[in-house]
């Protein structure tokens, strides 16, 4: 949140107004102009990787560039995280060749789901989960700063300083994240922003990097006075100042409490000398006094800005030596501080703002390469460094030149996520082929950390689920209303004998009729539960992120919004459980009901998240995002398997409904199966059959039972396929 | 040996922690990783868990206090096993006593249900690394036998598998005997015309594939044939209940519980390791007596026939039946004629796979507020589980951080429980 001040429109004096808006309008206007900002040379890129294999003895030639529709597909899920319709790839080969690429990816840049897939990345990185306190809120904040390409410095800032209510003020979500516990968050500042993992040096001097148990306690003190308070009444949580520090030193097992003194706050990690000019840096500075400009114009500074000039003016004038100017510009400080609305309340941490504009600063080197390093991760398939958040001497990047080339344009940049990503996007190490399939399994991952070929990537699990809906036309319904009755079995336990008594569904059994207004709340939270019955493992609670920004303070929702661990959860679901009635003696009975099979599904991005543990999203990959360096993993399983082969999603997707386009090609007089194949590998695979694969699908189609049947089975084949789950 | 495949590190995980290893606490981490050494031949080769949510009173189940204030309704009766004596509310169960060993003395440390059930069910305490429960690492540790998955969880989930890795997690299932639609095809779908998809996907996949040496690619194809494997398996059989003679079923308490007794005996018989049945309710802050006179009657014909059974198939020589809950409860009778909890003295129930039946571990004082000599540590329940199957709690996993954890938190076998 951003506090504007204005003053009237005949500039006379009067009292400041303030009005609260929501940050993403007015920096979607200011940060336009950041969208436009040109490439850097992704050739560049190129070069600087090819030198630093050579350096390494590794001569080898890169790999051709992956053919245009395998592009077409690699940058729709990389930038939309979904497979392309049929009808952007017939757009996309309309347009001509030479610059087809670039389009497609400024196609997707502006796509609104673009958002939706970096908000994933960014989930993972932040550890953002629904069911904590503000996490929806946090959730729906990322999403927002990323379509209105709000600088990522901007928008760590305020996660790492803001203070305020969970849901009101979404950047809280952060350190909400971690209980506000100062040192949890010096582990997971550290490590989440700048891929420093100093949580070993909590308990002992770090045991394989250079921090000490002193460097973590400096760190923790940024935090200590950051208090989480819960009010009794409503059960709502905010984040505010004490003035006393809670991190003391030495720690409790190494003295006695006596001895213990408050620590004293400070950044132990290296950090660009602050007098040494460096270009990028001054491209840097000179962006941002040209936004700054642009924001005075369009609609003057917030308490923010106001409070960075009055520091920039502050350390400029001390350097000509007008000492007593700073106690000015504190006055002026406080004064601007006063009219925050929200300053009496959720106290700005004054500590937690230094410790923000020193991670955040262009001079700390490990902030743009951290997220340098995890987008080229994400994108490329291979980190300079890996796992993405473990810097340090011993475990150097494989090409660090390309690294800090990367990291410094970005910089210079203004830290537009946008840019870094279609530089990434727009390399030649992004664009290659992969390996040939027989290629030595040792040679193979060579050739991949060298960046000469890409790595195989399989989808990621939201944007697996999104394309079997994208593919099976599943976001909309496809059949008429009413035309798919089916007859379900149910099983449902009466009570014998006892007429009148209502029948209780049988996985409510005997045992379950909670009804506690605690227990329901607890269980409409984005449910830690997933079960196998009816299909839930593929279902989803939806999260409205305009409605989660919106909701006014007494919302309920997020005044629900309470903190929940899986643990908490599980153990009040068992100790609310209602009691048994023995002596009530039950019978269990089959009912049949019919239902209208027509469903729809919707995206994975707006699931609670992560999804609860069995479900399809956490099966192919979707981590916890409790524990630190919990990065996704690629791994088959059978249960992935069972899900695929037997799932709704797969056998939805596979279904033909009459109001999809293929259905036309199938029935009536323009049937034509030839053409309802080539269709469908389009929109499922991204590419042209070959004669072979038209005839060997039509015999499958002609085969099945009918002819809905049989084209059933044949896009059943495809959505299974290893070729729709890995990225060409 | 390890029972979960996908629990492997990337080369360079691999070596970034044994370079690390070199220096952490002065002792290579080959060495800290080995660990221990087996001393006994382990007899137990499943576990049977049965979670009671809520905070179980010790009082009025396995450490009855006749004729002290703390008493209540319930009155002691005499067991199977000589000496022993448990509440009234398990008459049946009392009479398979000869096989069980309660332990009455377990010192615990945690008070709120979240805290305290994070520790019961991982011998650890919460922390900033999310620690898996008892029955991951023991589809860990052990390898997988039969066609079902290693750990299954029934109503309830279990706690998760964290860095031991997605197949040591819990296939979970919601109400014993329900249908679970993930191991058939999708109604519509033959059998022929869905052996036949199979059938045409393989060939598929091979082309795709070609001669691939790319491990990513060959193991979807492992995936599907152990889900294929699964689901062709005469082993599903066992999820079936309504086959069974009512009277079988009646003999359990015709109760979801009931049935998720039945379902776990079945279970094991198919060589699934560990299963765990969750059921709460034991929270019993007001009328404590009548809710735990009703609990009583759900838990112990169940309890009592699947001992019973176990007994007589010779199957509870080499499986573990345990029963626990997250705390006791207060020997202080509330206003409500409830009972609050109490995380300093309570009990649990162990009987077969090695446990010494007919033993009683420890002892609380004369009102079961405190341990009164052989006090027991949470994580010693998890030691001795591990003493039983062979697995060495002391044997050292890493975290996503890279960081060495113990399999179990530091806790020691608890002296006379196994045999």
């Amino acid at each position: 949140m951003v506090v504007i001040l204005s003053t009237d429109t005949n500039g006379s004096n009067r009292t400041l107004e303030t009005y609260v808006i929501r940050t993403a309008s007015c920096v979607a206007i200011l940060f336009f102009v950041s969208l436009s900002t040109a490439l850097a040379d992704p050739g560049t890129v190129e070069d600087k990787l090819l030198s630093e294999n050579q350096a390494k003895g590794i001569n080898t030639a890169p790999a051709a560039p992956v053919d245009d529709l395998g592009f077409a597909r690699r940058i729709c899920l990389d930038l939309v995280g979904r497979i392309p319709t049929g009808k952007e790839i017939k757009t996309f080969l309309a347009w001509p060749a030479q610059d087809r690429r670039q389009r497609l990816i400024e196609q997707y840049m502006t796509d609104e789901g673009f958002a939706d897939r970096f908000s994933a990345f960014f989930a993972d990185m932040l550890r953002i989960r629904s069911n904590q306190e503000g996490g929806n809120a946090l959730l729906a904040y990322v999403h927002k700063a990323i379509s209105s390409d709000m600088p990522y410095d901007e928008m760590c800032r305020k996660l790492i300083a803001t203070n305020g209510k969970a849901g009101r003020n979404p950047e809280v979500g952060f350190v909400l994240g971690d209980d506000a516990d100062p040192m949890a968050l010096a582990s997971s500042t550290a490590q989440v922003f700048m891929g420093i993992r100093i949580s070993c040096a909590q308990c002992h001097d770090h045991p394989f990097d250079k921090w000490t148990r002193e460097d973590f306690y400096s760190v923790a003190a940024f935090f200590g006075k950051t208090r989480r308070r819960e009010n009794n009444l409503t059960r709502t949580v905010y984040t505010t100042e004490d003035t006393i520090s809670s991190v003391m030193w030495p720690p409790e097992d190494e003295s006695d409490a006596a001895d213990r003194k408050p620590m004293k706050a400070s950044f132990p990690f290296p950090y660009l000398d602050e007098t040494q000019k460096l270009s990028f840096i001054e491209r840097f500075e000179a962006l941002r006094a040209e936004q700054q400009a642009a924001l005075q114009r369009s609609e003057g500074p917030s308490v923010d800005d106001l409070l960075a000039s009055a520091g920039a003016k502050t350390k400029s004038r001390l350097k000509g030596g007008a000492r007593d100017l700073l106690k000015v510009s504190t006055e002026a400080k406080s004064a601007i501080r006063k009219i925050d609305i929200n300053a009496d309340l959720y106290k700005r941490s004054q500590l937690r703002r230094e410790l923000a504009d020193k991670i955040t600063s262009p001079r700390n080197r490990y902030f743009s390469r951290l997220l340098v390093n995890r987008l080229w991760k994400d994108l490329v398939g291979v980190g300079f460094v890996e796992p993405v958040d473990d810097f340090r001497e011993n475990n150097p990047a494989s090409h660090p030149e390309t690294m800090d080339y990367l990291a410094e344009e970005f910089v210079a940049s203004g830290f537009s996520i946008r840019w870094l990503v279609k530089e990434i996007v727009s390399t030649p190490a992004y664009q290659r082929a992969h390996a040939p399939r027989d290629e030595d399994a040792a040679e193979r991952e060579t050739l991949e950390q060298a960046f000469l070929v890409t790595k195989i990537r399989r989808m990621k699990a939201e944007a697996m689920y999104d394309s079997i809906v994208t593919a099976g036309h599943l976001f909309e319904v496809k059949h008429l209303a009413g035309q798919n009755p089916r007859l379900i079995k149910q099983r449902i336990r009466v009570p014998a004998e006892t007429p009148g008594n209502e029948p209780v569904s049988d996985s409510a059994s005997d045992e379950a009729e909670a009804d506690t207004a605690e227990y329901s709340a607890m269980m409409a939270e984005p449910s830690m539960m997933a079960s196998t019955a009816d299909y839930g493992l593929e279902k989803a609670i939806e999260i409205d992120f305009d409605a989660v920004l919106e909701a006014d303070d007494t919302s309920p929702m997020i005044d629900s919004m309470q903190k929940m661990s899986r643990e908490d959860i599980e153990a009040m679901r068992m100790a609310a459980s209602p009691r048994p009635k023995p002596g009530v003696k039950y019978v269990t009975k089959m009912v049949e009901r019919t239902i209208d099979d027509n469903p729809k599904f919707s995206s994975s991005y707006r699931m609670a998240t992560p999804a609860p543990a069995g479900h399809f999203l956490r099966l192919f990959g979707q981590p916890a995002r409790v524990d630190l360096g919990d990065e996704r993993v690629e791994n088959a399983s059978m249960r992935q398997a069972l899900l695929m082969l037997n799932g709704q999603l797969t056998n939805q997707a596979a279904r033909v409904g009459p109001l999809e386009p293929v259905y036309q090609m199938l029935n009536g007089s323009n049937r034509n199966l030839e053409n309802a194949v080539k269709h469908s590998y389009v929109e499922i695979l991204t590419r042209e059959p070959s004669a072979g694969e038209i005839a060997e699908a039509v015999e499958m189609i002609e085969s099945g039972a009918d002819t809905m049947t049989g084209f059933a089975d044949f896009r059943w084949i495809l959505l299974n396929s290893n070729e729709f789950r890995f990225l060409p | 040996m390890s029972g979960c495949k996908d629990y492997k590190m990337t080369r360079r995980q691999l070596m970034a922690n044994s370079a690390a290893g070199a220096t952490l606490l002065g002792m290579p981490i080959n060495q800290l990783i080995a660990g221990s050494g087996q001393d006994h031949a382990a007899k137990c080769e499943n576990v049977i868990l049965f979670w009671n949510g809520g905070g179980m009173s010790h009082l009025d189940t396995w450490d009855p206090k006749p004729g002290r204030p703390t008493q209540g309704e319930f009155d002691p009766i005499s067991t199977s096993a000589d000496g022993v004596q448990i509440s009234e509310i398990f008459p049946t169960v009392a009479k398979q006593m000869h096989h069980a060993a309660l332990v009455r003395s377990i010192a615990g440390t945690q008070g709120a249900h979240g805290r305290a059930a994070y520790n019961l069910q991982t011998s650890f305490l919460p922390g900033p690394v999310q620690h898996p429960g008892i029955g991951s690492v023991v589809a860990h540790e052990k390898e997988k036998m039969g066609d079902l998955p290693s750990f299954i969880s029934i109503n309830g989930q279990a706690r998760t598998a964290s860095y031991l890795g997605q197949r040591c997690e819990a296939y979970f299932i919601a109400n014993p005997g329900d249908p679970d639609p993930y191991l058939k095809f999708p109604a519509g779908v033959t059998m022929e015309q869905g052996n036949k998809r199979l059938e045409r996907l393989e060939k598929f996949n091979n082309r795709f594939n070609r001669d691939t040496t790319d491990p990513r690619l060959s193991s979807t194809s492992t995936s599907i044939d152990d889900a294929v494997r699964l689901m062709r398996s005469p082993a599903l059989k066992a999820f079936e209940l309504d086959k069974i003679p009512a009277k079988e079923i009646e003999r359990y308490g015709d109760t979801a519980f009931g049935r998720g007794a039945l379902l776990s005996k079945r279970l094991v018989e198919q060589g699934v390791r560990f299963v765990q049945i969750n059921r709460g309710g034991f929270d019993t802050h007001g009328d404590n007596f009548t809710r735990m006179r009703e609990h009583g009657e759900v838990m112990d014909p169940a309890l009592g026939s699947l001992l019973q059974d176990l007994s007589e198939s010779g199957m509870l020589e080499k499986t573990m039946v345990i029963m626990m809950s997250e705390f006791g409860r207060t020997p202080r009778i509330n206003e409500n004629a409830g009972r609050d909890h109490w995380p300093k003295c309570f009990s649990c129930f162990m009987a077969g796979g090695g446990i010494n039946g007919g033993t009683v571990i420890g002892s609380s004082d004369e009102d079961g507020g405190m341990p009164k000599d052989n006090p027991v540590n949470v994580p010693d329940i998890h030691a001795t589980i591990c003493q039983a199957l062979g697995i060495d709690p002391y044997k050292e996993v890493l975290t996503r951080q890279g960081r060495p954890m113990k399999l179990v938190d530091d806790g020691s076998t608890i002296d006379g429980l196994l045999v």
